[in-house]
């Protein structure tokens, strides 16, 4: 199967200050007709790449597409059933990680490949080949500048599990980018950083291309994709869809592009299904967040393709214009009564440092309730109070007037208080059950899935069937383990069981993360339905755009409390971009 | 023997002796039980390895009437061992409690079986050199020296392979991976470790450790076999690994303690204190319980311990 695209001339590389001296005129990774199958999915379907010297290429598709499964080929971490991978031309059996990582491949894979335990420092030596003792203090220098360049304030003996989620992310990157790879496939890395932190990383991967790195970036977020790449795959119901090449990616016909991608992806699907990518914009701008990347000094050009970034985003925050139907007036919900209040709670976090410092807030029926912060200022926390999961050290809870204050999950639960965690893996579901076990399991105790004693499997199997119909799930059967679904389709089926048991009060947290445009889409369209049915949603979330879009009222968390409460209406991406940075508060209310 | 009759700093010395003595099989055993937990593998069959290692250990000895090659029949036997729990539970991925429990039986018949059929009812003792060495200077401390410094080969290694192990886990390459692959197989075989490879090796030291803590107790040690002469001390030193937290310096603390428990039992004996045996006998497991309870989630277990991994699979 030849490639339909040609390498890109070398002129246009020349032309960005890069490497200046001829590339292979082959591409570095050929995969042809890889197929994978898992039990009854067939996750891989005869799909083909090519990956080029020199170019970012992302890789688009839906949840459950098959992206994962078609890198941990190319990783090691799979052997495909059929279809062969050349590197540089010569055929190869590419048997193991390891193998992998020494034939210059290096992989951010989308689940968290850090040791816990370990520093940092040891998880960069862990796969390194060399003599009995590792060099720590060599290590260590390299890392150092490093860390600080990726804005880490960290010693390189900092144990992982010390680090917050966007830390950990960046020491994954940095951990491969050490490796020196000529190959760097990144697996959703955006996923948990924040809009300044993702800009940084969407300019390290420019300045790698210009290297000559063959990066490939999966990412369900299209202004991404299209800020960075030169070529763009698209994956469905895990065969190769289509493809764009340089020619369209950098060309005058880019403007069309991103409604071909969407339609490639869904099949004819409207443009409005998009998420937007407004908030990218406005924060870059924000000094002290971005992060520098290693050695990258500024080539000329790097004007003109910043300035594409940019027409990138600005196409996207043009779509939020489309969804006004979603926007409902606030002033219906300030009229709702008060379903839960808090007043003057204080909390530690995991670590014992105090999460939650003096805070109260009262959540209105009626009303979806957004809650913005850069990761790490007691939004988690915050959320977990609401939600019951979380004991409070001072402070009261009421519901509907009634104190609740530390009455534990199980009253919460009862009460109507439902939780969709943004640890999905681990605190959301039990990986090795079945879906219809984890559906279940929140309600495993009472009916209709039990008279207290015997369970009703019927029951339960008939419940995972309808959730998984309603909610589009994808997978082999109710039968199958959960952990063995994509993780989009693990989260659809988290906000499924929460929602199947009806709650007053659904807390969210990130509820989109690692979801594709369309499930995106349906989530936050249904989290509103929710709050237009009397519900209160409380939607914790680091995508600005949806928060503005789907809030009422918007509150910001810095420092474990809420510096601004703000109806959406008199708010903007600007201001709250300033606000999660702690920066100076605006006249806006503060709450009572 | 009358207790009135001896010294005091003799029965001391004597009594600080036979503790030390006590704990070195159990150090060893614990030091290789660590090294395989650390992985990620719970190897329940050490008594079997232990008594492999003892009866093989001497079957050696007696044939060639050296004691080196007692020792190193002792460790080889452990070593096979080893290697067959790997290959079980890490290559077939069979239950780590089952495989260890089978070879704890396994060992246990294995070798009475073995016993009785070559040596046929007769319980010959070895003649072997064990020399002790009196480290000049130190073995004349009063009380302390002699218990602590005129002492067998083993003995000295047993103690000069904790701050070894202690090292090998802490600050080489292998002691990282054997943690990393205990704790997050996913994350050392995305890194490029050879996960398997770890597990058998550590399976293999483990295994080692127990028939070499075996060979200590037959061939250096009492010089004889007994069917089931390990009465449980593979046990033991489970245990002991868990309360020295995997930490080879308190997996020393708690052997040693364990042993003086012992020994101050048969002391009280000896010196015809009127204690009930049952309660002398049962003093070093209730420390053990009470250290357990003390120390239970101080350390966190390794994450991975008891499961296996298998690529791919989530
Ligand atoms: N280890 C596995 N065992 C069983 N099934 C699997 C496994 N890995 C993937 N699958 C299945 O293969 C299909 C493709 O999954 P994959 O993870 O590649 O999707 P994806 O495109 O990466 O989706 P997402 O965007 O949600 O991450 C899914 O249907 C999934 O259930
Ligand atoms: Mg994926």
């Amino acid at each position: 199967m030849a490639n339909p695209h040609p390498p890109a001339p070398l002129s246009r590389r020349a032309g960005r200050g890069g490497n200046e001296e001829p590339i292979d005129r082959g591409p570095i990774i050929a995969m042809r007709d890889i197929s994978k199958r898992f039990g009854p999915a067939l996750a891989n379907d005869h799909i083909s790449l090519d990956l080029w010297p020199g170019e970012v290429h992302a890789v688009l598709g839906e949840n459950g597409a098959g992206k994962t499964t078609l890198m941990n080929v190319l990783a090691g971490m799979y052997q495909p059933d059929a279809g062969t991978i050349r590197i540089a031309g010569e055929e190869v059996q590419i048997a193991s990680p390891a193998d992998a990582l020494r034939r210059g491949i290096g992989t951010v894979y989308q689940h968290f490949t850090l040791v816990p335990n370990l520093s940092i420092v040891e998880n960069v030596v862990l796969g390194d080949e060399g003599g009995f003792l590792p060099d720590l203090s060599a290590a260590d220098a390299k890392l150092t500048a490093m860390l600080a360049d990726f804005g880490l304030d960290v010693s390189p003996r900092t144990e992982i599990r010390n680090l917050a989620l966007g830390q950990r992310q960046r020491v994954e990157i940095i951990k491969v980018l050490l490796r020196g790879s000529r190959v760097l496939v990144l697996d959703e890395p955006t996923s948990v950083l924040t809009p300044g932190e993702v800009t940084a990383l969407l300019d390290l991967l420019r300045h790698l291309r210009d290297q000559g790195v063959a990066v490939v970036l999966i990412t369900h977020k299209l202004g991404e994709a299209l800020a960075v790449s030169d070529r763009v795959t698209i994956l469905r119901n895990g065969r190769n869809v289509g493809e764009f090449g340089p020619d369209v990616m950098t060309g005058a016909a880019k403007e069309s592009v991103r409604d071909r991608i969407v339609e490639q992806m869904f099949g004819a699907t409207q443009p409005t299904e998009t998420r937007h990518h407004g908030a990218q914009q406005s924060i870059d701008v924000s000094p002290g967040v971005a992060i520098k990347h290693p050695g990258h000094s500024e080539p000329a050009g790097e004007e003109s393709r910043h300035s594409r970034t940019d027409a990138a985003f600005s196409r996207d925050s043009s779509f939020l214009g489309m969804t006004t139907s979603l926007r409902r007036s606030p002033s219906r919900a300030e009229s709702g009564t008060t379903l839960l209040s808090l007043r003057g709670i204080s909390t530690l976090g995991d670590r014992g440092a105090p999460a939650l410092q003096d805070l109260s807030l009262d959540l209105h029926r009626g009303e979806v309730f957004g809650i913005a912060g850069v990761d790490g200022n007691g939004q988690k926390e915050l959320g977990e109070v609401i939600a019951g999961q979380r004991a409070v050290s001072s402070g009261q809870i009421f519901l509907d007037g009634a104190e609740i204050t530390n009455r534990g999950l199980g009253t919460a639960t009862r009460l109507g208080i439902g939780y969709v965690t943004d640890d999905r893996l681990h605190e959301g579901s039990v990986a090795a059950s079945s879906v219809t076990d984890n559906v279940a399991l929140k309600a495993i105790g009472r009916q209709p899935f039990s008279n207290g004693f015997w369970l009703n499997r019927r029951a339960m199997d008939e419940e995972a069937r309808r959730l998984i119909v309603e909610f589009g799930v994808k997978t082999p059967g109710p039968e199958t383990a959960i952990g063995m679904l994509s993780g989009g389709n693990i989260q659809k089926l988290l906000l499924a069981r929460e929602l199947a048991l009806a709650p007053k009060l659904l807390v969210c947290n990130k509820p989109t993360t690692g979801l594709d445009l369309r499930t995106a889409r349906f989530v936050v369209q249904t989290l509103r339905e929710q709050a237009d049915a009397g519900k209160v949603v409380v939607l914790i979330s680091s995508e600005l755009d949806e928060l503005m879009e789907i809030s009422d009222r918007i509150g910001v968390m810095y420092n474990g409390q809420l510096v601004a409460v703000m109806p959406r209406g008199e708010t903007d991406l600007e201001t709250l971009g300033n606000l999660m940075l702690g920066g100076a508060r605006r006249a806006f209310k503060v709450p009572a | 023997m009358n207790g009135s009759g001896v010294p005091l700093a003799a029965f001391v010395t004597a009594m600080l002796a036979a503790g030390l003595v006590a704990a070195v099989p159990l150090v060893l055993a614990a030091l290789g039980e660590a090294v395989g937990e650390k992985s990620g593998l719970l190897n329940l069959g050490i008594e079997g390895m232990m008594l492999a290692g003892a009866f093989f250990g001497f079957l050696a000895a007696f044939q060639t009437g050296s004691a080196v090659l007692g020792v190193l029949g002792g460790i080889a036997a452990g070593a096979v061992l080893g290697l067959v729990f790997a290959a079980l539970t890490v290559s077939l991925r069979v239950d780590q409690v089952l495989v260890g429990l089978a070879i704890t039986i396994f060992g246990g018949g294995l070798t009475a079986f073995l016993y009785r059929d070559i040596f046929g009812g007769q319980n010959p003792s070895l003649n072997v050199d064990a020399p002790r060495i009196a480290i000049p200077l130190l073995s004349r401390i009063p009380v302390a020296g002699p218990a602590m410094f005129n002492q067998g080969v083993l003995f000295y290694l047993a103690f000069a392979l904790v701050p070894a192990f202690a090292f090998v886990l802490a600050r080489t390459r292998f002691g990282l991976q054997v943690r990393a692959v205990g704790e997050y197989p996913f994350a050392a075989d995305a890194a490029g470790v050879d996960v398997t490879r770890t597990r058998y090796l550590a399976a293999l030291i483990a295994g080692s450790m127990a028939g070499l803590a075996g060979a200590f107790l037959a061939v250096a040690d009492l010089k004889i076999f007994q069917v089931g002469m390990t009465v449980g001390m593979g046990f033991i030193a489970l245990a002991l690994t868990m309360v020295g937290g995997w930490n080879p310096y308190r997996i020393l603390l708690a052997s040693v303690l364990f042993g003086l428990l012992r020994s101050l039992g048969n002391g009280l004996q000896i010196l015809g204190i009127d204690v009930r045996t049952e309660f002398i006998t049962m003093l070093p497991y209730i420390g053990i319980m009470i250290a357990l309870a003390i120390l239970a989630g101080r350390t966190s277990i390794p994450a991975a311990l008891g499961i296996p991994y298998a690529r791919g699979r989530r």
